[in-house]
């Protein structure tokens, strides 16, 4: 009897301190046996993240179910189940091509709902941590955000033979002129080539249409018009076009990301311009160039420096059953902590807080041949912050004319055109399938 | 005799001119499927190098053999359903009165007229409300509807090329229709039986659409699951190579075995009916 009294009264003490417990704890196991669908795309980061998934499951009882997809399957896949408004996901990968499409479909829901309310949000996981750059893709014209990124890409230029450009004494080029006498500086100096990109050239070479003062459409998003045979755009593309043919490799039109990579790695090609994650793998073990290479900012053109940067966000679909549970998991994926240790446990570069770039952890990793690369990277993933030049990528309609864009290059750097035929040709058929789709084009 | 032989000469370097054009593609695949990582993008191409198994152990070691599996099972499961349906039903065609017989095959054609685009948003949504979606068996019943027309289509010649005759005298000694079809109708018919199989499993084997459409991890098939080397941080260009030979080796190995029957089963079809 004494021992049932004694029980009874502890239980009834315990049942008063409950609204004192401990809030988070409330909060997270209020997600008790939900089955999360979280669909993403084969990355790096998502192999990481995957590792850790067993202990945001263990903190709150929650089952993910992670789907990793190829990068084009998943993309087909997400579009249709938004486009359909579907519940199928609770969180998705928000693509940064797709972005606008889904964010104006109103295929997505706004997160500010979540990050701005401290019933879902603590103030210390800092909403505003996230570098303003790769943010802009992510919300619309009013601001609202419809995902957090968690992958940036910043356009440098990789340098793998420094050496040969001061045995010419030349310095690292900063602009467009520079460059150019740069790669024929050291073209063929000991068997390498220069000039070393892929095929995307659409993402290549905006940076130097905008450099010459030119842009892929007159407006966006109001005026999808391509501007592709601008003179400008000619320039630019003339300027390109004679990188690639008069200071590539052999056979370096047909290059790809790959190919391209081990150029620069091996030392057989000097220049490289892509994300600075792709020019990273110069400073790896067994990179014949690892102790000198350099990492530097892509040269700015006479109207101004436009480096390419994208993200990758993650957002929550518009019909997801579990929105609530979808913010826990972006919240706990994105928070700075969880970051910190990426960082710090897998050597992750593309991360896209402020703080955690800017925490010794990650400078002591990315201080590579006494360059603080990510100072470097979040200079150019904050660039498109005011502006957002890079909308110019997120329209729906931009694979359309970025292919043109690959073919006109294509066709001037084989030498089958010149600059002003190939780029008219790719104005006329850009606007022609524009035109087929129903997007309203001038003149 | 001397300009038949230069005849025959010229005839035999066409043929190999042609083949090595229409199977180059197919060598390279495999080639490539058995080159060591550092020599998949050599250039120049390198023609002579080490073979290693390595991109199909990787492969063996993922998941790729789950989405392997599925594809067999989808393919085999629609196309055995295909047959079990549409060959009493080509028989039945075979033999009902001509008009009706035409009415009743051009509906039955009518779902191969329409692009499997146009299907593919409606199927989708229905595959979502009834739980289908991402399932083994809602991937091999849209295999079925679609191959079901190509199976009545396919068998009707070859039934209507069997003398009613021999039914009736299988009648006469007391067989039924069942039995008469079974027994004495099909037997004769088994050449196209076959070509029409190989067809059916073709066509759900190398799908790639409906796949991608219908289907998220669970019921991922082969040609999906290829794709999915395409990664956002580079090609895996092994694994493709070694998952497209994987790929290709059932629908080889089934074609060689059979083609006998493939041959006469499609030239028959072919100017029947």
């Amino acid at each position: 009897m004494t021992v049932l009294v004694s029980t009874r009264r502890r239980l009834l003490a315990a049942a008063a301190l409950l609204p004192l417990a401990s809030p988070a704890l409330g909060q997270a196991r209020r997600f008790q046996g939900v089955r999360l669908n979280v669909a993403t795309y084969q990355h790096q980061f998502n192999t990481y993240l995957a590792r850790y998934i067993p202990e945001f499951e263990e903190q709150t009882g929650m089952r993910v179910n992670f789907n990793v997809s190829g990068f084009p399957v998943y993309n087909q896949q997400a579009d249709l189940e938004l486009s359909t408004r579907g519940s199928a996901y609770d969180v998705v990968n928000v693509t940064f091509i797709y972005a606008a499409r889904w964010i104006n479909a109103g295929w997505l829901q706004d997160l500010d709902t979540f990050a701005k309310d401290s019933r879902y949000t603590p103030a210390e996981w800092e909403p505003g941590d996230f570098i303003g750059g790769a943010q802009a893709p992510l919300q619309d014209r009013n601001g609202k955000t419809f995902g957090f990124a968690w992958e940036g890409g910043a356009m440098m230029m990789g340098v793998s033979r420094p050496d040969l450009l001061q045995r010419r004494g030349l310095r690292i080029p900063e602009t467009f002129d520079a460059f150019m006498e740069a790669c024929a500086a050291v073209h063929g100096q000991d068997g390498v080539a220069a000039f070393a990109v892929d095929r995307l050239h659409h993402w290549h070479w905006p940076p130097f249409l905008m450099g010459f003062g030119g842009n892929v459409f007159r407006q966006v998003p109001d005026n999808l018009t391509p501007t592709l045979a601008t003179p400008e755009a000619i320039r630019a593309a003339d300027y390109y076009a004679k990188l690639l043919k008069d200071y590539g490799p052999r056979g370096g039109l047909s290059y790809t990301e790959d190919q391209a990579r081990q150029a620069l790695v091996n030392g057989q090609a000097v220049f490289n311009i892509h994300s600075h994650t792709w020019q990273l793998p110069m400073f790896a073990e067994g990179s014949r160039v690892k102790d000198t290479a350099r990492i530097a900012f892509m040269p700015r053109g006479p109207a101004g420096d436009f480096p390419g940067a994208n993200c990758q966000g993650i957002g929550i679909p518009i019909g997801a059953r579990n929105k609530e549970a979808g913010w826990e998991f972006i919240k706990w994926m994105l928070s700075k902590e969880l970051l910190s240790r990426i960082v710090k446990e897998h050597g992750h570069p593309s991360v896209c807080r402020a703080s955690v770039i800017a925490s010794e952890a990650y400078r002591e990793r990315f201080t590579i041949n006494g360059q603080d690369i990510g100072a470097m990277y979040r200079a150019v993933l904050d660039k498109p912050a005011g502006s957002n030049y890079m909308a110019y990528r997120t329209v729906p309609v931009f694979p359309q004319v970025g292919d043109k864009i690959n073919r006109a290059i294509e066709r001037i750097a084989s030498g089958q055109a010149n600059a002003a035929t190939a780029m008219q040709q790719a104005q006329a058929e850009a606007i022609g399938d524009l035109r087929r789709a129903g997007v309203a084009v001038d003149g | 005799m001397a300009r038949a032989r230069t005849s025959d000469s010229l005839a035999w370097v066409g043929i190999a001119l042609v083949l090595v054009v229409t199977l180059a593609p197919f060598l390279w695949l495999v080639m490539m499927a058995f080159k060591p990582a550092e020599d998949i993008a050599a250039w120049p191409p390198r023609l002579f190098f080490t073979p290693t198994l390595e991109h199909f152990a990787t492969l063996l070691r993922s998941d790729f053999m789950r989405s392997f599996g599925n594809s067999l099972v989808t393919s085999t499961v629609a196309t055995v359903a295909a047959m079990v349906l549409g060959v009493p039903a080509a028989y039945v065609l075979a033999r009902m009165e001509r008009r009706a017989a035409r009415r009743l095959g051009f509906l039955i054609l009518l779902s191969r007229m329409v692009p499997p685009i146009a299907f593919a948003v409606p199927f989708f949504l229905a595959y979502r409300y009834t739980g289908l979606l991402d399932t083994l068996a809602g991937l091999a019943l849209v295999y079925l509807t679609f191959s079901l027309s190509l199976v009545v289509w396919m068998m009707r010649p070859f039934f209507a090329a069997v003398p009613p005759a021999l039914e009736e005298a299988a009648s006469i000694d007391g067989a039924g229709p069942w039995y008469a079809f079974l027994r004495v109708v099909l037997p004769l018919a088994l050449p196209g039986v076959a070509a029409t199989a190989i067809l059916c499993f073709l066509y759900a084997w190398n799908d790639f659409f409906f796949a991608l459409v219908l289907t998220r991890t669970e019921a991922r098939t082969a040609p999906v699951a290829v794709v999915g080397f395409l990664n956002y941080e580079g090609w895996e260009w092994g694994k493709i190579a070694a998952g497209g030979t994987l790929v290709m080796a059932p629908v080889l190995i089934f074609s060689i075995a059979v083609r006998r029957f493939l041959v006469h089963g499609l030239t028959a079809g072919a100017v029947k009916g």
